[in-house]
C-alpha cells in the first residue's frame, strides 16, 4: 500500500511556515499578460530569458519544499472559476504546436488537485510560478509534480536526483529473467530515486533483498521515500557510499549487481537537452572520459561481489560503449565470467550489458 | 545493428493492473521467454510524437481474419498474447540524454494484421491498456464474422445496444449500451455482422432487429466509427451512405 501523505511529510521535513498565501504580484503579472496585446504571447517562450526577479524568488520558495507536490496535502480551497481561468492563462503561454505541454498542463493540474477537485496541494499563485518555469526555464516536467510514471509505479523525484527513463525499465524485466532472482541477494549501484532496487524487491520472494547505494545525499533521501511508498522497506536496504564500498560485507554473496552509472562522456554535457543538462545532477550524469570511468570501475569490482553463477546488468551510452565493454571483459576478464553480451533497447540501441560470473 | 534481431522478453502480465504489480510470473532462465516480440516503430516524425492515440489498419479492405475467431471474447492478457508490441523508435541517443515524457505503445494483431496504438497516457502501461482497448474496437469494426440467415438469432451483445423499443429485445437484458461503453464493441461487432449479411440493407437489418428503419439508422449513426464501417459495408454492395 502506498504511504499516505503524512508519512512523506514526517520523512521528509516541510517548512515549518509554509507561506499560505498566494502571490498577488505574480497573479497580477499573468492576468496583465492575458488581457494586453496577444503578440506577446504568440512567441513561443524562450528558455534562454531568466525569470523576472519576483518569479524567480516566488520559483525558489516553492522548490525550497522537499516534499513532492503530488503528495502534499490538498488544504488549499480554490473556486473553480478560479481554477479555470488559471487553467486559460496557462495554456496562452504554449503554442499549439507543442502538444507535450498541453499534456503536462492536464497533468499537472491532475497532481495538484485533491480528491475533491476543489482542493489544491499547493496555493495557486505557486501553481502559476512552477508553470512558468517549466514553459520558460524547461525544468523537467517531472521535477514540477515530483513524480514519473515508471513502469507501473509513481516514482517520486526532486531536484538532485535522476529522472528514471524509459529505457531502464527494462533493466527488471532482465532480472526477472534470471532464474531464482526471487530469493537471492542483490545490488543496485547508483540507486538514484531507488526506482530500479524497488521494482525488483516489489517482484521477490520473502527471502530476496536489495542493496541499494548512491554517494548522493538527495538520492539515498528519495530512494528511501520510494522504498517506504511501496512498503519495501523489509527487501531494499539503502546505504550510502561509493560504488562497491558500502558493500564490504557481502563480498561473494550477491546473486546480482545491476547498475545504471552515470555514462555520457564529459564533452558531451555541454550539448545535453535543456531540460537534462540545466536541471538533472551533473553526478548523475557525467561518465568522465568517453563515458566509461565508473563502468570501468564497476567491472573491476564486479568479480568480488558476486557469488559464482551471479548476474550483472550495466546501462550504458550506447552501440559503441556496450561494444567496447563487451569486449573488454570477455578478453581481460575470460576466465572470471561468461556469457557476456549487449541487449538492445526499445529503439534498436545496444543499450545495455549483461554476463554471468563463472 | 539488423532491424530483424528482435528482443525476446517476457511480457508483463495483466496490462489493465495500473498500481499493483501482478503476481510474480513463472521463473524463467534467460532465452526461455515466450515470445512476446517487441517491435521499433520508426516513425516518420520521431519528435515529437502523433499528439493523439491513432489506429490504422494495414490490411487491404475488410478481411475476415482468424477464421471466425472470437476475439473480443478472450480476455486482455489473450488479446495480448496475439499482438507484437512495438514503442517508437526514439531519435538520437536516448537513455540519459533525454528527456521524454510520452511513451508510445503499438499493437499489431498477427491474426488480422489490425494495428492500434497509444501516446496520450503517462505511462506505457496505461498506454497498453487504451491500446487494447482501441484494438477491441477496430477488430470489431473491421473483423466481420459470417452469420447464416436461415437460423438467426441476435446474440445477447447486440441486444445490448438496441434502443428499448426493439420488439425482440426481451425486459432480462438491461439498460442500453452506449458506444461510451467497454461492452458496445461487441454489440457492434455484432450489428456490422448482420448489415454484411444482408448486403447493407438497414431496412432488412431492422426488421430482423424489429425496429423500425429509422432507428436503425439512428443507432449506428450514433457513433463515428460504426457509422464509417457501416457505410464502408454498403458501399461495396453499390449502396448510398447514411448520413
Ligand atoms: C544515471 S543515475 C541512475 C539512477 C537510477 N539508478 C536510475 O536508473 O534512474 C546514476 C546514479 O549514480 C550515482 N553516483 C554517481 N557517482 C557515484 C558513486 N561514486 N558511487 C555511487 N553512486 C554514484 C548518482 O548519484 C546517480 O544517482
Amino acid at each position: 500500500m502506498l504511504a499516505s501523505a503524512a508519512a512523506a511529510a514526517a520523512l521528509l521535513p516541510r517548512r515549518l511556515n509554509p507561506n499560505p498565501n498566494p502571490k498577488p504580484y505574480l497573479l497580477k503579472r499573468l492576468a496583465s499578460s492575458t488581457t494586453t496585446s496577444s503578440s506577446a504571447r504568440t512567441t513561443p517562450p524562450n528558455p534562454q530569458i531568466p525569470i523576472s526577479g519576483a518569479a524567480a524568488a516566488t520559483a525558489a520558495e516553492v522548490e525550497s519544499n522537499p516534499t513532492p507536490l503530488f503528495l502534499r496535502p490538498a488544504e488549499h480551497p480554490i473556486p473553480a472559476t478560479s481554477l479555470a481561468a488559471f487553467r486559460r492563462r496557462a495554456e496562452s503561454l504554449i503554442p499549439p504546436t507543442a502538444p507535450h505541454l498541453h499534456r503536462h498542463l492536464r497533468w499537472l493540474l491532475a497532481d495538484a488537485a485533491g480528491e475533491d477537485p476543489a482542493l489544491l496541494r499547493l496555493p495557486l499563485g505557486d501553481l502559476e510560478a512552477l508553470w512558468i518555469r517549466h514553459v520558460r526555464d524547461r525544468r523537467p516536467f517531472q521535477y514540477v509534480v515530483g513524480n514519473e510514471h515508471w513502469r507501473d509505479m509513481v516514482v517520486a523525484v526532486r531536484e538532485g536526483v535522476l529522472i528514471p527513463r524509459p529505457e531502464t525499465e527494462a533493466v527488471v524485466e532482465m532480472v526477472g529473467n534470471v532464474e531464482g532472482f526471487e530469493g537471492g541477494w542483490w545490488a543496485d549501484l547508483g540507486t538514484g530515486s531507488g526506482a530500479i532496487a524497488v521494482a525488483v524487491a516489489r517482484m521477490m520472494g520473502p527471502k530476496g533483498r536489495v542493496f541499494a547505494t548512491d554517494v548522493s545525499e538527495v538520492a539515498i533521501e528519495v530512494a528511501r521515500l520510494n522504498v517506504q511508498r511501496y512498503g519495501m522497506q523489509d527487501k531494499v536496504e539503502i546505504r550510502h557510499g561509493s560504488w562497491f564500498e558500502p558493500l564490504e560485507d557481502l563480498k561473494g554473496k550477491l546473486m546480482g549487481v545491476i547498475s545504471n552509472p552515470p555514462y555520457i562522456p564529459t564533452e558531451d554535457l555541454p550539448g545535453l537537452q535543456p531540460e537534462v543538462g540545466w536541471h538533472e545532477p551533473k553526478l548523475a550524469l557525467d561518465g568522465g572520459k568517453d563515458g566509461l570511468e565508473h563502468l570501468l570501475h564497476l567491472c573491476e569490482g564486479l568479480s568480488s561481489v558476486l557469488k559464482p553463477g551471479g548476474f550483472f546488468v550495466f546501462e550504458t551510452n550506447g552501440n559503441k560503449q556496450s561494444e567496447f565493454l563487451v569486449d573488454f571483459i570477455s578478453t581481460k576478464w575470460d576466465s572470471s565470467f561468461c556469457d557476456v553480451g549487449a541487449v538492445l533497447d526499445f529503439a534498436d540501441i545496444k543499450r545495455f550489458v549483461t554476463g554471468y560470473r563463472r | 545493428m539488423a532491424r530483424a534481431l528482435l528482443r525476446i522478453t517476457r511480457c508483463y502480465s495483466s496490462p489493465l493492473s495500473s498500481l499493483t504489480f501482478p503476481p510474480p510470473p513463472p521463473l524463467l532462465h534467460r532465452g526461455a521467454a515466450p515470445p512476446l516480440r517487441f517491435l521499433s516503430i520508426s516513425s516518420s516524425s520521431p519528435s515529437p510524437p502523433p499528439s493523439s492515440s491513432a489506429a490504422t489498419w494495414d490490411g487491404p479492405g475488410v478481411k475476415g481474419g482468424g477464421d471466425g475467431e472470437d476475439f473480443l471474447g478472450m480476455s486482455d492478457d489473450e488479446l495480448m498474447g496475439q499482438c507484437e508490441m512495438g514503442t517508437f523508435k526514439a531519435s538520437g541517443p536516448g537513455g540519459q540524454h533525454r528527456n521524454k515524457r510520452e511513451s508510445a505503445v503499438r499493437l499489431r494483431h498477427r491474426p488480422t494484421g489490425i494495428i492500434a496504438q497509444a501516446v496520450e497516457d503517462r505511462s506505457q502501461h496505461k498506454n497498453r491498456a487504451s491500446a487494447l482497448s482501441r484494438l477491441r474496437t477496430l477488430i470489431a469494426l473491421r473483423v466481420r464474422k459470417p452469420i447464416n440467415l436461415e437460423d438467426y438469432t441476435p446474440p445477447v451483445e447486440l441486444l445490448q445496444i438496441l434502443p428499448l423499443k426493439s420488439t425482440i429485445r426481451g425486459k432480462d437484458v438491461g439498460p442500453q449500451i452506449g458506444p461510451n461503453n467497454p461492452k458496445f464493441a461487441p454489440g457492434m461487432q455484432a450489428l456490422l455482422d448482420l448489415l454484411f449479411a444482408v448486403e447493407g440493407s438497414v431496412s432488412e437489418a431492422a426488421k430482423i432487429l424489429g425496429l423500425s428503419t429509422g432507428a436503425v439508422s439512428r443507432l449506428i449513426l450514433s457513433d463515428d466509427a460504426l457509422r464509417t464501417a457501416a457505410n464502408e459495408v454498403r458501399a461495396a454492395k453499390g449502396l448510398k451512405p447514411l448520413k
